[in-house]
């Protein structure tokens, strides 16, 4: 009884399926009238924290040292004026409401991006929190499919992105570089060689299944198979971006080897990040939402990315435009496939950054800062909350992290009430924090 | 029983004389007599089988038979070493006929420096800020440090430093935990940090409410939160990274409020767990100095108990009290008795880790197979009164470090930018914050992607193994497949595995690329993956 799903042969059996890819994904997008399609969630993390005043709330009102060098330009709505350079993602307001009132907790980078990503700041606690991907995989993933309900593309804040008490079926995939593909889906050697490696490993393992009946050692069995099962699926061409136009590759970015090079001194990012890499895991984002994968979690700027302490200018300058394209390819290309209604898309970091530039930088700021949602069925085309003058405070429509999470989950369909049963503890767990009242931003919704 | 000394008595006594230098001189002197022997620890085994065999029957349930020298080699490394054995010591073990073998086995792991290594390897993890910047470095300074304490000294002395280290990460590594990012750790996480691993209580529920049925007051946690406030650096963000962790007396719980309009503070003097207050004494001494001394007093409640079932917990799979973390009243241990007894001798000894250790690893209890002769309720019974073992998993550095013993070091990673810190880039990976249990597999597709595909587990290290493989002329492929699954799972093959094995390699053909392949396939198995 022990061994009864060890499927024998499974690399073997389930490769000869021939669907071309095409086909397959244009059958299951056609397969989804809008309106009825489960929702999935992409989250565009912004690492670093950018600066609101220079992106999505701008101050033109503002002495000159907050201010600050960028223009405010309209929008393709009336009255909502954002920075000059999102000139694309201008044209497309009417899909998203900027929400200019977060007001969070955390100033510290790991502490505030743990916070917005699980909803708890609890640090220390004997609690590991899953991370929103994590219960939107729960609550909105399907059982028994080959993709991953959580997948994560570019180096992300690995702490917060942890399916916690969750466990290992909401562990987050992560593509690290989107250019490269998924690393590790392919075996080491020839198929035929791991063909037969699989067929040993089952027969070895179900002896020891046999002899200790334990299920630590079940749980390590079927995970390999779903590791099989992914590397033998026609979904992995999700993650091949080699198979899309190239006219479509280039919308979202520049490819690498033309990314615009930063000025001469200038560090737009430090660690492995390609210029150009966030473009294409927006799209490889796309590809997966259109595969039924409920949350993708697309990371810009591993390293030192929005954390413009120095050089703020002109590095905000570079990001945003960069992100400009990108986000503003995502919407427009979920919108000609029909996908916008049935796909948040959210942007935000981890904070905002000080009205005051001293020394060509801006600091973290927590008390008053902008996150975007865009699509998934919201009233678009609004900004909620207000800041005084300079950005430095609220002064209209607060908004905390229960109150930003449990609207993202409204948006998608999960009640953001519901208890989990994290084992060891000995209270239930709600998926948002709701020992404060929680005021759901309705304007959205 | 045999006891050089009377411990407690002694200790009292060194205690209050310990500022003279007679007194020092005397507890140098003792120090090599004092510590718990091998005879003692044996005698604990004895004892403790005897309550765990007693309840056994009690319930009339059969405890499993012992381990084969297999099981026990490869379980006893894991726990005491954190990697598997190598080819040489798993054969060397296997081969000896005397009949002590176990217990030298115990005495040599023990006085190993690997022992230190692996224990600081799982108290750096539990001790660091997971969010903490330049956390790699940390921990490797941290390890270190540790590794040298839990070699040398006893529980209480670690404990200590730790609680009371000062100064700059750099000169005192023991620093680190007090810290996180540029900033001391927030006084509501040290106060959780430190009732949960040194003490075995959850406080924190109680940091904003009373806890609903433990005895657990809100007074309670910021009682005990009163301790870490004369650290913290109000309007001071440098302090740490200038002049390290100092202890500034006017910080109190109602100052730190009133400095950073911190939500929830509920100004407390200093009070321990129980409900004592601070002597006047005390008073003049730094106040973490003062919670050392009480936490580490041999009439302090918790302190032996949490680090008798924590150790327990980890050897076995489970805590006499579970979760390991939460003893209270109304979370009754399953032995109650065994906890009273090891928490009496361990405090006897000294707090000496090792020789708590040596007694449980002693024990019948623990060299039980893991192998359940009975199924369905039976089975379950017998598991959970410690009549059999339980089956552990693997940790992230476990995994590491038995992958570097069976293959050598690591080579590069494929499709990974090669960062530094290899070891840490895959205990992160691998890893799962705070203390899972030991016996829940919590590992998905991601890790079983990397687990099979990346250079890191196969890759051009299996050659490597292979060659190092006794294929001198002459033997056999019968001998060459067993010398694979010695160096792998510490064990020979079954004769159906070998016969498997063998049918294997004539179907790849080569031997040596059958072996490579057979390699793979054995680390690939749910049995490398776990500590049974």
């Amino acid at each position: 009884m022990m061994h009864a799903h060890l499927n024998r042969r499974s690399f073997l059996t389930t490769t000869a399926a021939g669907l071309s890819l095409n086909g397959w994904l244009g059958r299951l997008a056609a397969a989804a009238p809008a309106g009825q399609r489960p929702k999935s969630c992409i989250l565009l993390w912004m690492a670093g924290g950018p600066s609101h005043i220079d992106t999505f709330d701008p101050k033109p009102e503002a002495p000159a040292d907050i201010r600050g060098e960028f223009q405010a330009i309209e929008t393709s709505v009336p009255g909502i004026h954002i920075s000059e350079h999102f000139p694309r993602f201008a044209k497309l307001m009417q899909h998203a409401a900027i929400l200019r009132g977060m007001s969070t907790l955390e100033s510290d980078h790991k502490l505030a991006t743990y916070h917005l990503h699980t909803g708890y700041q609890n640090r220390a606690g004997a609690v590991s929190f899953p991370s929103l991907g994590a219960i939107v995989a729960k609550e909105l993933g399907k059982r028994d499919v080959a993709l991953p309900n959580f997948i994560t593309i570019g180096r992300g804040p690995q702490e917060a992105l942890t399916s916690g008490f969750l466990g290992p079926d909401q562990q987050p995939l992560t593509v690290n570089d989107p250019i490269r593909g998924l690393d590790f889906i392919e075996p080491a050697g020839e198929a035929e060689k791991f063909s037969r490696q699989i067929e040993l490993l089952q027969g070895f393992d179900a002896a020891f299944h046999a002899r200790y009946q334990n299920p630590a050692g079940e749980t390590h069995h079927t995970s390999i198979n779903r590791a099989v099962r992914l590397m033998n699926s026609q979904q992995k061409e999700a993650f091949n971006l080699s198979k899309e136009p190239e006219s479509i590759r280039e919308m979202y970015g520049p490819p690498p080897a033309a990314a615009t090079r930063p000025a001469p001194g200038v560090k737009i990012t430090s660690g492995g990040e390609r210029p150009g890499s966030f473009g294409q895991g927006c799209l490889m984002a796309r590809r997966l939402v259109e595969a039924g994968v409920p949350f993708v979690e697309v990371v810009m700027g591993d390293g030192v990315g929005w954390d413009t302490h120095r050089d703020n200018f002109p590095r905000v300058r570079a990001l945003s435009l960069e992100c400009d394209a990108a986000m503003s390819a995502l919407v427009t290309d979920l919108k000609s496939r029909g996908l916008l209604d049935s796909t948040l898309v959210v942007w935000m970091g981890e904070f905002g950054r000080t009205p005051q530039c001293t020394g060509g930088g801006r600091n973290h700021w927590s008390r008053a800062w902008s996150s975007v949602l865009i699509g998934g069925g919201i009233r678009g085309g609004q900004v909620v909350g207000r800041t005084d003058r300079d950005g430095a405070a609220v002064v209209e429509r607060p908004i905390s992290v229960p109150d930003f999470l449990g609207t993202v989950c409204t948006v998608l369909g999960v009640d953001y009430k519901r208890k989990n049963r994290p084992p060891g503890v000995p209270r239930p767990v709600p998926i948002v924090d709701t020992s404060k009242e929680i005021k759901l931003l309705t304007e959205v919704l | 029983m045999i006891f050089t000394c009377h411990r407690p008595v002694f200790r009292a006594a060194l205690r209050r004389l310990i500022q003279t230098f007679i007194a020092f001189a005397l507890l140098a002197g003792a120090a090599g007599v004092c510590r718990a022997g091998q005879a003692d620890a044996a005698e604990l085994a004895k004892l403790i089988d005897q309550q765990v065999e007693a309840r056994l029957k009690s319930e009339g349930v059969r405890a499993a038979e012992l381990a084969d020298d297999a099981e026990f080699v490869r379980r006893v490394h894991l726990d005491l070493h954190g990697t598997v054995p190598t080819l040489e010591q798993a054969k060397r073990f296997l081969a000896d006929a005397t009949p002590d073998k176990r217990a030298r086995l115990v005495d040599s792991l023990l006085a190993d420096a690997r022992y230190g290594q692996h224990l600081a390897d799982l108290w750096q993890g539990y001790l660091i800020s997971p969010l903490a910047d330049d956390q790699t470095k940390r921990a490797e300074r941290l390890r270190g440090w540790l590794a040298e304490q839990f070699n040398t000294k006893p529980w209480d002395q670690i404990a200590t430093a730790l609680l009371t280290a000062t100064g700059k990460m750099e000169d005192n590594p023991a620093v680190t935990y007090l810290i996180e990012g540029r900033l001391p750790r927030a006084v509501p996480d040290l106060t959780d940090l430190t009732s949960r691993y040194l003490l075995g209580v959850r406080l924190n529920c109680a940091q904003c409410h009373d806890h609903p049925f433990v005895k657990w007051k809100q007074e309670e946690f910021w009682g005990m939160a009163a301790f870490f406030t004369q650290i913290q650096t109000p309007k001071r963000a440098k302090q740490v990274y200038e002049k390290g962790v100092v202890d500034d007396p006017s910080l109190t719980l109602a100052t730190l409020r009133d400095a950073a309009a911190i939500d929830g503070f509920m100004p407390r003097p200093p009070t321990f767990l129980g409900g004592q207050a601070l002597t006047a004494d005390a008073k003049a001494t730094p106040h973490r100095v003062a919670l050392a001394q009480w936490l580490t007093a041999p009439e302090n409640p918790w302190f032996a108990r949490a680090t008798v079932n924590r150790t327990w917990w980890r050897l076995m799979g489970r805590g006499i009290v579970q979760p390991v973390d939460d003893m209270h009243e109304a979370n009754a241990p399953s032995h109650p008795q065994l906890l009273d007894l090891l928490t009496r001798r361990f405090t006897e000894s000294g707090f000496d880790l090792k020789f708590l250790t040596r007694a449980i690893v002693s024990s019948r209890a623990y060299q039980r197979t893991s192998r359940p002769a009975e199924s369905g309720e039976a089975a379950d019974k017998q598991a959970a009164l410690f009549g059999r073992m339980a089956i552990k998993v693997l940790s992230a550095g476990q995994l590491y470090d038995s992958l570097e013993t069976v293959c050598g070091p690591a080579t590069k990673v494929t499709g990974i930018d090669a960062r530094a810190g290899t070891r840490w880039e895959f205990t992160q990976f691998f890893g799962d914050s705070g203390d899972p249990e030991p016996t829940a597999y919590r590992r998905g597709i991601p890790h079983l992607l990397r687990q099979m595909n990346s250079g890191q587990f196969a890759g051009r290290n299996l050659d490597g193994l292979v060659a190092r493989l006794d294929t001198a002329a002459g033997k056999s492929p019968d001998g060459t497949v067993s010398e694979l699954f010695l160096a792998i799972l510490s064990r020979p093959p079954s004769e159906s595995e070998l016969r498997q094995a063998k049918g294997y390699l004539e179907r790849v053909g080569s031997t040596s690329n059958g072996l490579r392949e057979l390699a793979w396939v054995l680390l690939m198995t749910s049995e490398f993956s776990l500590n049974h």
